[in-house]
C-alpha cells in the first residue's frame, strides 16, 4: 500500500522495574507492540537470568548448528559476562536497558524524572518496596497525573498474604493447575515442567497494562493495578470450580485421556526411538474408521468391544495397550503424516530440537526471529505469534534488537530523554547512582 | 465503575479455540456478542454438565467460557443470515473468528470485503496452524497442540534410575492450548485497539495456535539454541538438562506440597531454621553444612530433599505452609481448584464471584477478576447466554427487523 507501517503502541513509554520471566515477560510483549520499554537494573542485584545458563558460547560452529538461519556477528574475543545469558536475551528482547541504583536517594530522584516522561510504571518488587522508597502510587501520580502503575507481588497487594513469595511453580500449585496435570491417583500430580504461570503472569501483566492504556486513551485517566501471579491461574480452573459448585464433584486427573469430550483412543503413545511419543485423539466415528485403516485393519479392531465410542471408552485400557503395541514400531513423524493425511488428529510430542530444526510449519511462520545483541551477536529469538497485516509488530520492538546489555542505553535515556549533560552523567556514574 | 473496554463492541464467531479470548474481552468490559449457529455452538456439548444432564444449556464448560457475553443464533451461511452478519460487522470494533479457515471467505467476506464494510474493524483470526504452510490442513485438539507445541515433552514424571522413562509425557489439563492462544490473542486485540486510536484504521491479526503454544515453554528452547542441550522432564519441576532436586512431597493427609529453594542470600539458613523449629532439621545443623561448598552435589540434594520430605509428611496439607511463607520460604499446598474459594486471600480480593442463573433459581461460584484495578471494574456477570437469548434485542431493537420478519427468519431456520 506504500503506507509506512506503524507500531500500535508508538509513543507509549514504560519504566520497567521487573525481573525474571513472570515480571519481565509482560513488558517484553508490550515492546513487541511498539512500546518503548526501559528496563531498569542495578549491578548489586541483577536479574538471576543474567547468570543462568545457557550462555552464548564463543564458538561460532555451535551457534550455527543451533538454528536454521544465518547466525552472524558472534564476537569470539569477549569473555563471559552478565550479557551472555541466552534465556535473558529472549525474555528481554526489544527493550532498552539502563543502570540505576534505586536504593540511593539520588537514584530515586532520577527515577522520578523518568516517571514524568513515562506512561506506565511496572514493578515486581516485594509489596512494600516502592512505598519504602517514597515511590508509592500517590507520589507517582503527583509526578504524572495519568500514570498507570502496576504492582505484582506474587499473591497480590490487597489481602493477608501480601508478604508471601510466589514463583511459577507456587502459583501453579496453589491455583490448582498442578493438581490437574498427571496420571490418575495413586500417581502424584505431574505438575508443569516449566513455569507456565511465569508466562501467564507475563501475559496478564501485558493484558492488564494494555487494558489500562486503552482506558487512558479513551478517558485520559491512569490507574493503579494490583496484580497477582496466582489469580490468572485460578481463572483457568473455572470449569472445575463450577463442577464442584454445581455438582459437588472433586477434580480427578485422567492423565492424557479426554475428561469431558468423549474420545478414545486419546493419549500419548510410544513410538520407535528413544523416548519418542505421538499424541493421538480419535473422537468421531469417521476418525476411528480412518485410524483403523492406517493401522492396517487389524482383527482386534473389528471386535465388538471396540465397535462404538461407548465401547471403546469402556475398554480404553485394552485399546491403549493394543494401539501402543503397534505405534512403538512406527517412526513418529511418518506416522503423524499418515494419520493427518487420513484426517486423524495426531502430533508428535515435539522436543525443542524438533521445533527448532524440524517443524516445517513453525519455520513457515518464522517463529524464530534473528535479532542482534550488541555483545553476543545475532541469535534466534522467539517472535510473538500474532501476525498483523497493517501494524509493525515483532519482537524486535522499537530497538529492533535482542536484549540490552547491562546499562547499554544510559546515554539515550539520561542524555536524550532526561536532558542530563555529559558532566552530570559522569558525576552520577562516579557516585554510584547509575 | 467502567470496564476498561467500556466502549468496545466485539463479535465472536468461535468454538473452543476462541471462546476464551472472547471471555477475557467481556471481562475487560467489552460488549461481546456471541453468534452461534441455530441450535447452539458445538461447545455446548462439552462437559461437565449441570447435574450430569447432557443438554446444551447445561454445559459447565460453556458456562465458564461464555460468562459475560450476550448471545444470538444466526445461520451466517444463508443469504439473509450473511446479510444480517454484515450489518453487525459494520457496527463492530472487533471480530473474533475461530471458525474453520475459509468460512467467511466462502460468504464473500474476505479481509478486503470486511474492510469495505467497516474500515475500522479489527479482525482476529485464530486457527490451528495458520492460513498457509505445510501443516495448514492438519487437525488438532488441545492434546495434539500441547504435544506439537513442546509442553508435553517438558511435563510428566521423572525417569527411572537407569534414565529411561516408563511413563508418557503429560498434557496438563484442561484446554491450556486455548488458554495460551486466547491470552495472546487478547494482547494482540487490545494492542490493535490502541493502535487504531492513532491510525483510525482497522487491522487483521492472524494467530496460529500452534505458534502461540510453541512459544510458551521456558528453558528448553534457549538450551537447544545456545548449547544443543536437551531438557528432560521430571516430576513436579522444570525440565532441565539434568535431573534436579525434588520439590514436591506427600503430606500427612495424602496430598502434596511443594517447597522451592529460596534463591536469595540466607534462604537456605531460613529453611533450616524453620525445620529446626519443627524438630525436623535432621543433621542439617552440623557444622559441615554451614559451608556452601558442602551443600553441592547430588548426594546432598537428595539428603536435603529427604529431610524436607520427612517434615512435610508430618503435617496436613494446609497446616504449616503459612508459617513458612511468613518467613519467606516459598512453600505452597498443591490444591484442588475447588479449594480456593474458601481461602481468605481470595475472599478479600473478590477473586471469585457468585453468578445468578435465574431460570434455575440458583447462583454458583465462578472465577472472577484476575487483578484488582482502582479505576475500572472487571465484569462480574451475567451468566453465559441461553441459546438465542438476545435474538430479539439484537435483530429487532438494534437492527430494526419487524416482528414478522423475525418470525419469518425463525421459520426458515435462519435464527
Amino acid at each position: 500500500m506504500g503506507v509506512k507501517k506503524r507500531r500500535p503502541l508508538e509513543g507509549v513509554r514504560i519504566a520497567d522495574l521487573t525481573w525474571l520471566l513472570a515480571g519481565a515477560g509482560g513488558p517484553r510483549l508490550l515492546a513487541s507492540l511498539g512500546a518503548e520499554v526501559i528496563r531498569i537494573e542495578w549491578r548489586d542485584r541483577l536479574d538471576f537470568l543474567r547468570y543462568m545458563p545457557p550462555f552464548a558460547s564463543r564458538t561460532r560452529e555451535r551457534a550455527e548448528k543451533a538454528g536454521a538461519m544465518d547466525l552472524t556477528g558472534l564476537d569470539t574475543g569477549k569473555v563471559q559476562s552478565v550479557n551472555r545469558g541466552g534465556y535473558f536475551n529472549d525474555i528481554n528482547a526489544g527493550k532498552y536497558g539502563i543502570s540505576l541504583n534505586m536504593k540511593a536517594p539520588q537514584g530515586r530522584e532520577l527515577f522520578k524524572k523518568l516517571v514524568a516522561v513515562s506512561d506506565v510504571v511496572v514493578e515486581a518488587f516485594t509489596a512494600e518496596t516502592m512505598q519504602k522508597w517514597g515511590l508509592g502510587y500517590d507520589t507517582l501520580k503527583a509526578i504524572k497525573p495519568d500514570i498507570i502503575y502496576m504492582q505484582q507481588p506474587g499473591w497480590g497487594y490487597k489481602g493477608p498474604y501480601v508478604k508471601y513469595a510466589s514463583y511459577g511453580p507456587i502459583a501453579q500449585a496453589v491455583s490448582g493447575l498442578t493438581e490437574q496435570s498427571g496420571l490418575p491417583a495413586p500417581h502424584p500430580p505431574a505438575g508443569w515442567g516449566f513455569s507456565y504461570m511465569d508466562w501467564s503472569g507475563a501475559y496478564y501483566c501485558a493484558m492488564t497494562i494494555l487494558m489500562a492504556l486503552y482506558y487512558k486513551k479513551r478517558t485520559g485517566k491512569g490507574q493503579y493495578l494490583d496484580c497477582s501471579q496466582v489469580e490468572p491461574g485460578i481463572g483457568m480452573t473455572g470449569t472445575a470450580v463450577l463442577d464442584h459448585a454445581v455438582n459437588g464433584r472433586h477434580y480427578q486427573r485422567t492423565g492424557n485421556r479426554s475428561p469431558y469430550t468423549p474420545a478414545a483412543p486419546h493419549g500419548a503413545y510410544p513410538c520407535a526411538g528413544d523416548d519418542r511419543w505421538i499424541a493421538i485423539a480419535v473422537t468421531s466415528e469417521e476418525e476411528w474408521q480412518a485410524f483403523v485403516r492406517i493401522l492396517g485393519n487389524p482383527d482386534w479392531a473389528e471386535q465388538s468391544r471396540f465397535a462404538s465410542l461407548a465401547e471403546r471408552l469402556q475398554h480404553q485400557d485394552e485399546l491403549d495397550r493394543l494401539v501402543s503395541a503397534w505405534t512403538q514400531e512406527q517412526e513418529p513423524f511418518g506416522l503423524q503424516e499418515r494419520l493427518q493425511a487420513a484426517g486423524v488428529p495426531a502430533g508428535v510430542c515435539q522436543t525443542a530440537q524438533d521445533r527448532i530444526e524440524r517443524d516445517p510449519q513453525l519455520k513457515h511462520l518464522n517463529w524464530l526471529l534473528p535479532l542482534e545483541h550488541t555483545e553476543i551477536g545475532t541469535w534466534p529469538i522467539k517472535d510473538i505469534p500474532f501476525h498483523f497485516a497493517n501494524g509493525q509488530v515483532s519482537q524486535g520492538g522499537p530497538t529492533e534488537r535482542a536484549a540490552p546489555c547491562y546499562a547499554e542505553d544510559n546515554a539515550y535515556v539520561y542524555k536524550e530523554l532526561l536532558g542530563l549533560s555529559q558532566a552530570e552523567i559522569e558525576a552520577f556514574q562516579d557516585e554510584g547512582t547509575i | 465503575m467502567d470496564g476498561f473496554l467500556f466502549d468496545v463492541k466485539v463479535l465472536e464467531l468461535a468454538d473452543e479455540q476462541g471462546e476464551f479470548c472472547g471471555k477475557l474481552l467481556a471481562g475487560a468490559g467489552a460488549d461481546v456478542l456471541k453468534i452461534e449457529p441455530p441450535g447452539g455452538q458445538a461447545t455446548r456439548e462439552i462437559g461437565p454438565f449441570y447435574h450430569d444432564q447432557v443438554h446444551p444449556e447445561r454445559s459447565l464448560y460453556f458456562w465458564h467460557y461464555n460468562f459475560g457475553k450476550r448471545g444470538i443464533t444466526l445461520d451466517i451461511e444463508s443469504p439473509p443470515g450473511t446479510d444480517l452478519l454484515k450489518q453487525l460487522i459494520a457496527e463492530a470494533d472487533v471480530l473474533i473468528d475461530a471458525q474453520p479457515l475459509g468460512t467467511l471467505e466462502k460468504l464473500g467476506l474476505d479481509w478486503n470485503a470486511l474492510q469495505a464494510l467497516n474500515p475500522r474493524l479489527i479482525y482476529v483470526v485464530l486457527s490451528p496452524f495458520g492460513h498457509s504452510g505445510p501443516w495448514r490442513d492438519y487437525k488438532a485438539n488441545d492434546l495434539v497442540h500441547l504435544a506439537l507445541g513442546g509442553q508435553m515433552m517438558c511435563c510428566g514424571y521423572s525417569p527411572t534410575d537407569d534414565g529411561s522413562y516408563d511413563t508418557p509425557p503429560i498434557a496438563p489439563q484442561m484446554w491450556h492450548a486455548y488458554h495460551i492462544a486466547g491470552n495472546q490473542a487478547f494482547i494482540a486485540t487490545v494492542g490493535a485497539l490502541i493502535g487504531r486510536e492513532m491510525t483510525e484504521v482497522g487491522e487483521m491479526i492472524e494467530l496460529p495456535i500452534h505458534q502461540a503454544v510453541s512459544v510458551c515453554t521456558e528453558i528448553d528452547v534457549p538450551h537447544w539454541i545456545y548449547g544443543q542441550t536437551p531438557c528432560y522432564r521430571q516430576t513436579g519441576r522444570h525440565a532441565q538438562p539434568a535431573i534436579g532436586p525434588e520439590v514436591q512431597f506427600p503430606t500427612k493427609d495424602g496430598r502434596y506440597s511443594i517447597i522451592l529453594p529460596n534463591p536469595f542470600p540466607g534462604g537456605y539458613e531460613t529453611l533450616v531454621g524453620f525445620l529446626e523449629g519443627k524438630d525436623k532439621a535432621g543433621d542439617l545443623n552440623e557444622d559441615k553444612y554451614k559451608e556452601p561448598k558442602n551443600r553441592r552435589g547430588r548426594a546432598f540434594t537428595e539428603h536435603f530433599a529427604d529431610i524436607q520430605a520427612a517434615c512435610v509428611a508430618d503435617f496436613d496439607l494446609e497446616e504449616i505452609w503459612h508459617e513458612a511463607q511468613e518467613l519467606g520460604i516459598p512453600w505452597s499446598p498443591i490444591r484442588l481448584p475447588e479449594e480456593n474459594p474458601d481461602d481468605v486471600q481470595w475472599q478479600t480480593r473478590a477473586t471469585f464471584s457468585q453468578v445468578e442463573h435465574p431460570e434455575l433459581g440458583e447462583s454458583y461460584t465462578y472465577t472472577g477478576a484476575p487483578m484488582l484495578p482502582n479505576e475500572c471494574a472487571w465484569r462480574q456477570g451475567p451468566r453465559a447466554p441461553l441459546i438465542g437469548e438476545h435474538n430479539q434485542e439484537v435483530f429487532c431493537e438494534q437492527l430494526g427487523l419487524s416482528v414478522e420478519e423475525m418470525a419469518d427468519l425463525q421459520d426458515k431456520g435462519t435464527v
